[in-house]
C-alpha cells in the first residue's frame, strides 16, 4: 500500500513539474511553466478537435497527430498522447451524439441513444452524462492502473521467451475472437501484418529481407507511415465515397441547457457504475477490449432495465453505461502494455511505435528503469480526465460549429497535414508515397470486409514474436514442445486454443453476432 | 493493389459457382501476397541446426498468409456473401496524386508549393469543389503549417523552393 502511494506521487510530482521557461523578449527574466500539464492540456484539446471530426475515429486522430509529439522529450511526449487518446475518445461520443456518425466502432452503441437524446433536444444532458461516466470511469481505472501495475510487472519478469511468445499468441487470438467480422479473415490480416514487420534488415544476422535494394524499406516499414496510410488516407478515400455530405443530419437545435436534471443523474448512476466495472475487466483484456465493453455494456444495461422499450429511444442509460465503459476499458488497456510490453490493440500499438521512435521499449524493465515515466504516464490519465471534463462541456459549442465544416474543405486538409506530418518524421519523401500505397490498400482491404486494425496490431508484434519465437527454440535447443511442457506457456497456449474453438464454434458466433447486430436493429 | 476490378462488373466476370465473390476475391489476392512474398524472400537463408535463419520466420508467415488466403477464397466459393463492392476512381486517384505530388515536391519546391498544390489536387477528389473557397482554406492551412511544424513543433521543414535559396 505504502508502494502505491509513494508510486502515485512520484507520478502526480512529474505531471504537475514546473520548468523555468526564459524567453528572450522577457529580458532574463523566467517564468515557472507547469509544462506536462499544458502538454496533456493541448494534447487533450486537439485530440478533441480531430476526433470529433465526423468520419475519422480515435486510431486515426492518433496516427495523425503523432509526428506532432515527436520533438518533445519521452516523457512530455507520452503524456501528450495520452492526452490526444482521451481527446479523441470523448471527440468521437460528441459526434456520435450530434450527427450520428460514430467515428469508430465503440461509439456506434453511443449514437443509439445518444443521437435520440439530441433530437430530442437533450443533447446538452446527453453530452454531460458522457463526460460524467467517462471522468468516474477513468478515475476508477487509473487507481486499477496503480494497484495492479507493480505485481504484474514482477510475474512479467518471471516470464521466459517461451511464455512472452504464447502470450503474444494469447493477445492475438483475443483480438480476433473480440473483433467483429470473419474470423478466418482476422486471422488472415494479423498474418499479412506479421508478414509486413519482416520487411527490413533482420536483427541477428543484418540480412536485408524483402526490401529490394530500396534503402527506405533497409530499415523497415515505418510504422507510423502504415498506421498514417491504413487509416488517415484510406479513411479519407473510404469518406469521399460514401459522398460526405448527404447522410449528415446533424442536430439543427441549438445545445442548450447542459445540465442533467437530478432524475437523469438517479438513472445512469448505477448505469455508470455497471459501466465501469465490466469496460475496467475487459479492458485489461488483451485484444480490442473497448468495443467490445461499450457493447456489451449497452446490453447489459438493456437486460437489466424494468422497461428495455426504452432504450434506442433517448434513454439516458444506454448513452452513460457505454461511454463509461468505453473508458475505463481504453484506460486499462494501458496495463498489458505498461507491464508486459504487449500492445493489447491498435491505439495501443500505436503508443508502442510511439515509446520506440523515442528509444523505449515498453515492458517490464521500463517501469524499474523509468519509473517517473510510467507513473507520470499514469498520473496524467487522471489529469488528462479531468481536463476533458473541464475543457468540453463549456466547448461544446464551438465542437458543434467544427461539425459545420463540409467535407470537401476537411479531407484536402487532412491529405496536406498527414503528408506533411509524415515527412517530417525521417525527412524522406519515399515515406509519403509508401503511406499513399497503404492508404489505397486500405481502401482495397475495406472495400473487401477485411479489417486493417488486427494488421496494424500483427505488424508491432510481428518483430518481437520473432525474437522469442527464436530464443524459445534456441533455449530448448529447437526442441519445439517447449511452449506445451512449461507450465505457464502450456496454460496461455491451452486458453488461446480454447478461445479459437469457441469462436468457431456455431453457437457461440451466434452470441458474438447478437451482440454487435444490436447496433443495426 | 489494382488487381480488383474498378467498374463493379457485377458477377459478369467471376464465373456463376463463386457464391460470395467478394471474400473469392479477397482471398485470391492474399495468396497473390503471399506467393510474392515467399518469392521474396526465397534468397534468404533458411534455418541452421535449430537456431533460425534470416529466412525462417518470413517463410513461416507466408506459407500461413498463403494457407488462411486459401481458405478465405474457397469460403467464397462455397458461402453466398456479399457482391463485390463499387470502386471509384475519382476519390482514391486524386487523392492518391495529391501525395505523390506533395512526395516529389517537398524537396526541389519547399513545403509552402507542395502543401498548396497537394491541397488543390486533392480538392479535385470530389466534384462538389468550389475553387474560390478551396483556394482560401488552402492558402489558410498552408500558413498555419509554415508555422505550425517549424516553429511550434521544431521539425525543420525547408519553406521554399531550393533555386530561391541559393
Amino acid at each position: 500500500m505504502g508502494d502505491l502511494f509513494s508510486n502515485l506521487g512520484l507520478g502526480f510530482s512529474t505531471v504537475f513539474q514546473f520548468v523555468q521557461w526564459t524567453p528572450a523578449f522577457l529580458g532574463g527574466m523566467s517564468i515557472p511553466l507547469p509544462i506536462n500539464i499544458l502538454l496533456c492540456l493541448i494534447g487533450a484539446l486537439v485530440g478533441t478537435l480531430v476526433g470529433v471530426l465526423p468520419g475519422i475515429g480515435t486510431i486515426a486522430t492518433v496516427a495523425m497527430l503523432l509526428p506532432i509529439t515527436f520533438g518533445l522529450p519521452p516523457v512530455g511526449a507520452l503524456i501528450m498522447l495520452a492526452g490526444i487518446y482521451y481527446g479523441a475518445q470523448y471527440g468521437g461520443s460528441t459526434t456520435s451524439i450530434l450527427v450520428n456518425i460514430p467515428g469508430e466502432a465503440g461509439s456506434v452503441v453511443t449514437a443509439l441513444d445518444g443521437f435520440q437524446m439530441a433530437k430530442q433536444g437533450r443533447a446538452g444532458p446527453a453530452l454531460a452524462i458522457a463526460a460524467i461516466g467517462s471522468f468516474f470511469a477513468g478515475c476508477v481505472a487509473t487507481v486499477l492502473i496503480a494497484v495492479l501495475g507493480a505485481p504484474l510487472t514482477k510475474l512479467a519478469l518471471a516470464f521466459g521467451p517461451a511464455e512472452y511468445f504464447s502470450l503474444m499468441v494469447l493477445g492475438l487470438i483475443f483480438a480476433v475472437v473480440l473483433a467483429k467480422g470473419s474470423v478466418l479473415k482476422a486471422i488472415a490480416m494479423i498474418v499479412f501484418g506479421l508478414l509486413l514487420s519482416m520487411v527490413g534488415s533482420d536483427i541477428e544476422t543484418g540480412a536485408s529481407r524483402m526490401s529490394f535494394n530500396i534503402p527506405e524499406l533497409a530499415d523497415g516499414l515505418g510504422f507510423a507511415t502504415v498506421a498514417m496510410g491504413l487509416f488517415g488516407f484510406a479513411e479519407i478515400i473510404r469518406n469521399l465515397d460514401a459522398g460526405g455530405e448527404e447522410d449528415r443530419q446533424l442536430v439543427q437545435q441549438k445545445v442548450t441547457g447542459l445540465m442533467p436534471t437530478r432524475k437523469d443523474l438517479k438513472d445512469s448512476t448505477p448505469a455508470i457504475l455497471r459501466g465501469t466495472v465490466l469496460g475496467s475487466i475487459l479492458g485489461i483484456l488483451p485484444g480490442g477490449g473497448a468495443v467490445i465493453a461499450s457493447f456489451a455494456a449497452y446490453t447489459l444495461e438493456k437486460k437489466l432495465s424494468k422497461d428495455p422499450k426504452r432504450f434506442g429511444r433517448g434513454a439516458i442509460e444506454g448513452v452513460a453505461a457505454p461511454e463509461s465503459a468505453n473508458n475505463a476499458a481504453a484506460q486499462t488497456s494501458f496495463i498489458p502494455l505498461l507491464t508486459l510490453g504487449i500492445p493489447p490493440n491498435a491505439v495501443m500499438a500505436l503508443m508502442v511505435g510511439a515509446m520506440t521512435i523515442h528509444g523505449i521499449v515498453p515492458g517490464p524493465q521500463v517501469m524499474q528503469k523509468q519509473p517517473e515515466l510510467v507513473w507520470g504516464m499514469i498520473a496524467s490519465m487522471w489529469v488528462g480526465n479531468l481536463m476533458l471534463l473541464v475543457i468540453n462541456l463549456p466547448m461544446v459549442g464551438i465542437w458543434v460549429r467544427l461539425l459545420r465544416v463540409p467535407y470537401r474543405l476537411m479531407f484536402p486538409s487532412i491529405v496536406v497535414f498527414c503528408s506533411i506530418g509524415i515527412y517530417s518524421v525521417n525527412n524522406a519523401p519515399m515515406d509519403v508515397v509508401l503511406a499513399g500505397i497503404f492508404g489505397l490498400l486500405g481502401y482495397w482491404l475495406i472495400k473487401h470486409d477485411f479489417e486493417p486494425a488486427p494488421l496494424l496490431l500483427g505488424m508491432v508484434l510481428g518483430p518481437l514474436m520473432e525474437e522469442n519465437l527464436r530464443r524459445a527454440l534456441l533455449i530448448s535447443r529447437g526442441d519445439a514442445t517447449v511452449f506445451f511442457t512449461r507450465p505457464l506457456s502450456a496454460t496461455l497456449m491451452a486458453i488461446s486454443a480454447f478461445l479459437l474453438v469457441l469462436a468457431v464454434l456455431p453457437a457461440l458466433r451466434k452470441k458474438r453476432d447478437e451482440v454487435f447486430v444490436e447496433s443495426e436493429s | 493493389m489494382s488487381d480488383a476490378p474498378s467498374h463493379a462488373p457485377e458477377k459478369s466476370i467471376l464465373p456463376s459457382w463463386v457464391k460470395g465473390p467478394q471474400d473469392f476475391i479477397g482471398g485470391l489476392a492474399l495468396v497473390a501476397i503471399a506467393a510474392f512474398a515467399l518469392w521474396a524472400s526465397s534468397d534468404l537463408q533458411g534455418m541452421h541446426g535449430f537456431s533460425f535463419g534470416a529466412g525462417t520466420a518470413p517463410r513461416m508467415f507466408g506459407i500461413l498468409l498463403l494457407g488462411l488466403g486459401a481458405a478465405v477464397t474457397v469460403v467464397g466459393i462455397f458461402t453466398e456473401g456479399p457482391g463485390l463492392s463499387k470502386f471509384h476512381w475519382r476519390g482514391p486517384f486524386f487523392v492518391a496524386l495529391a501525395i505523390l505530388v506533395f512526395a516529389v515536391g517537398i524537396r526541389p519546391m519547399g513545403m509552402i508549393f507542395a502543401a498548396m498544390s497537394s491541397f488543390l489536387i486533392a480538392a479535385l477528389g470530389t466534384p462538389e469543389t468550389r475553387w474560390k473557397e478551396t483556394i482560401i482554406v488552402g492558402a489558410c492551412l498552408t500558413g498555419f503549417c509554415a508555422l505550425l511544424f517549424p516553429y511550434a513543433l521544431g521539425l525543420p521543414l525547408q519553406m521554399w523552393p531550393t533555386f530561391l535559396i541559393r
